[in-house]
């Protein structure tokens, strides 16, 4: 798949049809995976594929909208659920992006691969896709790891192994789907039956350790307007100071904006340098979402998005 | 800490934010002041145009912030001024409650309700209702830092 | 030099008589996490990490620190100092990395003038460094910038896992008065037998940075800022967690009559950070905001200050950038570049 993507993307650039492709590459060390800009055809070698291809890439697609041209993105099936919403958002022409959608196999949490392998990431030197396994290349010798050791918590809920909305697709490669035994809700559920005094509590927890670098903002595909709500000095909804009750403001409107653009992409809690687990949050929302309104974000491309949307019928406990 | 509370919500008066729409549930309010009905003191009322004027932001900021509650009054579904604006209240109005109770804010903390121009007596209960409510549940969190005075207390 | 060893049970009966008489801060393992946090015994402690992921600067400079409050009666404006420390305290663990970036905070928080918060902290707080294990992680590259990652300079003592001990390196007047807490705990050693004791130096791939500077300030005006900016996702993750970084905002939040004036960390990386009120921003895209992290480490802060590049090779920016931006490929394409391209 890695050959037929560098072909396509070769193709692509020497066509003239794009200014340059977003994929992914290998960092300074092979653990390490990371979004990459190809613009010409001698770079097009850098471009990797594999389970540690971890960052949506999508959010890269909004820098290109002032360019001439077209530009390239390559999209798991899951990012491509971001594609989808831009579009319908108003924030993407379908046309000025070539979409090549790449099956996905389940991605690793490099974190809980460290954790299973009790050595740190920098001796492994490589990870592929071995079915319902790992390969795992350590100091040099490959092991075999079950993937439900070491998977990405959403990864075990995936709903989209394949891209659906694409201009090329890479591969017969029949993807692959872990059976999850608890629903994607869980955590969510858990949370939810406690009393409501431990609930306050664990969050008032999270929201302490908020340190407010705005990192999950920036990395969320949904998070584009040019100027932030958090950013405006008037009116001044919040001060920069990470005190507590600030953060609870941070944090809940960003998921009340994101409501029914959520994709589960997990970008905001994969990035988060203190490891708040934003993914309890935003699956809430999402799972209010589902239950209320029946909608998903970036399923289809011609539904209505549930809060620009309404019912006559719609539930009323407000009487 | 709202003035004069202790941790038992004794003495404890809430300061609660209603947000009411213009053309019915502002105008109810005015007919529950016209008709002198009698209504605890706690709630300020913020005029909008209509219900769905307030955003998600004016709700979480009130109430992170140390307001102890906030009410949201609109138009009957089907009788909104602007035909639709109440639709989307209600949905909107749908999810905070839930993601604030999720996070650890009781739902009598943030309603919604609608009442018509002619709907003073409701007015009056349900601003009384709510006072009561908020009351029972005590103060919303502390803030974090300094200030435990409001202005003009000694 | 004072020389020592102490036993690792021994170190932690003597951590613990600090902890009696000091705020005793060093690593703690939250989840999957090594933070440096207030410890109550040396039980809580875990000394067997890589490095912490907040950096220690923040026991100096805390991401949010209240200055004062005031309060306004009438006419009558009242104005209440936030003392910044109840005790002294003691810091164990920290890496040599975050020592060496605490010399660089001192010129910006110490020099023209002083800031009182910053030096209490710092004159109130001893610190007992923890040398790094051999090998040092992959990504690390302190000795690039001359840090010798198993000296005790700048430290008050230093800390040097032997096995079944530790060597103990008391370097001032400070750690002395520390080791005296507990001085049946430690054995002297002779110059002979701590040589015997001592690591081989670490052994760290090197880069020759001094081109870096000259070479970087060439390149004002190449296109490769824009190039490298494109990953970047402005999310200011690389100043949050880097030592020596140290932008705040200042914030006062209450009302007219009540309110408190906070200090909090800034990041050089947002959009606003450099906006003027006339609507004027000097680094309106990520391509100037890139620019100018690399520039303000290897050019604009050591000739401000005269230092060394203010870069400590703890590499906590690569680990944790979400977009790939590596501080050590940045180095080497400088490195590699010819030299001046135009201007």
């Amino acid at each position: 798949m890695q050959d037929e993507l560098r072909e396509i993307v070769r193709k692509l650039l020497a066509d003239g049809a794009i200014e340059y492709f977003i994929g992914y590459c290998q960092g300074s060390e092979p653990h390490r995976v990371f979004p990459c800009f190809v613009t010409e055809e001698s770079e097009v070698e850098k471009l990797v594929l594999g389970p540690l291809c971890l960052q949506n890439l999508s959010k890269y697609v909004l820098q290109a909208r002032d360019l001439g041209g077209k530009v390239g993105v390559l999209v798991k099936g899951c990012d491509t659920r971001a594609v989808v919403e831009l579009i319908k958002q108003h924030q993407l022409e379908r046309d000025k992006v070539v979409v090549v959608g790449v099956p996905c196999q389940g991605q690793v949490d490099p974190r809980k691969l460290e954790q299973a392998l009790g050595v740190p990431l920098e001796r492994v030197t490589g990870v592929e896709d071995a079915g319902d396994e790992f390969t795992v290349t350590v100091d040099g010798k490959a092991r075999k790891v079950g993937k439900e050791q070491v998977l990405r918590d959403k990864c075990f809920f995936c709903k989209h192994p394949m891209s659906f909305e694409y201009d090329y697709t890479l591969g017969d490669v029949v993807p692959f789907i872990i059976d999850a035994e608890k629903s994607e809700y869980a955590a969510v559920e858990a949370l939810e039956e406690l009393p409501v005094e431990e609930r306050r509590a664990f969050w008032r927890k999270q929201f302490e350790r908020c340190i407010r670098c705005n990192a999950c903002r920036e990395a969320c595909y949904g998070c584009y307007c040019t100027e932030c709500l958090f950013d405006r000095k008037v009116p001044r909804w919040l001060d920069r100071p990470p005190l507590p009750e600030e953060n609870e403001i941070y944090h809940l409107i960003r998921a009340v904006h994101l409501a029914g653009r959520c994709i589960d992409c997990g970008e905001c809690e994969r990035v988060c340098p203190v490891r708040i687990p934003l993914s309890r949050l935003y699956k809430k929302v999402q799972k209010d979402i589902a239950e209320l309104f029946g909608y998903e974000a970036g399923m289809e491309l011609d539904t209505v998005p549930p809060l620009v949307n309404f019912d006559l019928d719609d539930q009323d406990p407000f009487m | 800490m709202v003035s004069g509370s202790d941790s038992l919500g004794n003495g404890f008066e809430p300061k609660i934010l209603v947000f009411a729409c213009n053309w019915c549930a502002y105008a109810g309010a005015d007919l529950a002041g016209v008709s002198r009905l009698q209504m605890p003191p706690n709630c300020r009322v913020i005029r909008v145009m209509c219900s769905a004027r307030v955003r998600p932001e004016f709700v979480v900021k009130a109430l992170s912030k140390g307001l102890d509650g906030v009410l949201v009054l609109g138009c009957h579904p089907g009788d909104c001024h602007y035909s639709e604006g109440n639709y989307f209240t209600r949905r909107r109005g749908l999810l905070l409650r839930k993601l604030l109770q999720y996070v650890g804010i009781e739902p009598e903390r943030f309603q919604v309700r609608w009442v018509s121009a002619s709907e003073g007596v409701k007015f009056a209960e349900t601003v009384e209702q709510v006072t009561e409510q908020i009351k029972a549940l005590g103060p919303k969190r502390p803030r974090s830092g300094v200030l435990p005075t409001e202005p003009g207390d000694s | 030099m004072d020389r020592k060893k102490i036993s690792k049970t021994d170190l932690s009966r003597w951590l613990d008589r600090i902890a009696e008489t000091c705020d005793l801060i060093g690593p703690v393992k939250e989840e999957e996490v090594v933070q440096f946090r207030p410890v109550r015994s040396s039980a809580e402690l875990t000394l067997d990490y890589a490095n912490s992921l907040l950096p220690p600067k923040s026991l100096f400079f805390p991401p949010v620190e209240e200055l004062f409050s005031y309060q306004k009666r009438g006419e009558e404006i009242k104005l209440e100092q936030t003392k910044p420390l109840e005790k002294d305290r003691v810091v164990v663990g920290i890496r040599k990395c975050d020592v060496e970036s605490l010399s660089l905070l001192d010129r910006v928080f110490l020099e023209d003038l002083e800031d009182v918060s910053y030096k209490d902290r710092r004159d109130r707080t001893a610190l007992i460094a923890l040398a790094c294990p051999t090998p040092p992680r992959s990504s690390c590259f302190c000795t690039s910038f001359g840090i010798d990652p198993l000296s005790p300079e700048g430290s008050d003592i230093l800390l040097t896992d032997v096995g079944k001990d530790y060597l103990v390196d008391v370097a001032t007047e400070k750690g002395r008065e520390l080791v005296a807490l507990a001085d049946d705990l430690f054995t002297k050693l002779t110059d002979k037998k701590a040589k015997e004791l001592q690591p081989p130096p670490v052994d760290m791939p090197e880069l020759d940075l001094s081109e870096l500077r000259e070479k970087l300030e060439g390149l004002w005006e190449d296109d490769y800022w824009e190039k490298l900016s494109l990953p970047c996702l402005g999310c200011g993750i690389c100043t949050y967690v880097c030592p020596t970084c140290h932008c705040f905002d200042i914030a006062d939040v209450g009302s007219t009559s009540d309110g408190v004036r906070y200090r909090c960390w800034d990041s050089c990386m947002y959009k606003d950070f450099a906006l003027m009120t006339s609507g004027v921003n000097p680094r309106p895209t990520k391509r100037e905001r890139v620019r100018n992290r690399y520039f303000h480490k290897f050019s604009t802060f050591p000739s401000r200050y005269g230092t060394n590049y203010a870069c400590v090779g703890c590499a906590r920016c690569l680990v944790h950038c979400p977009g790939g931006v590596e501080i050590t490929t940045v180095m080497e394409d400088i490195l590699a570049k010819e030299g001046a391209s135009d201007g």
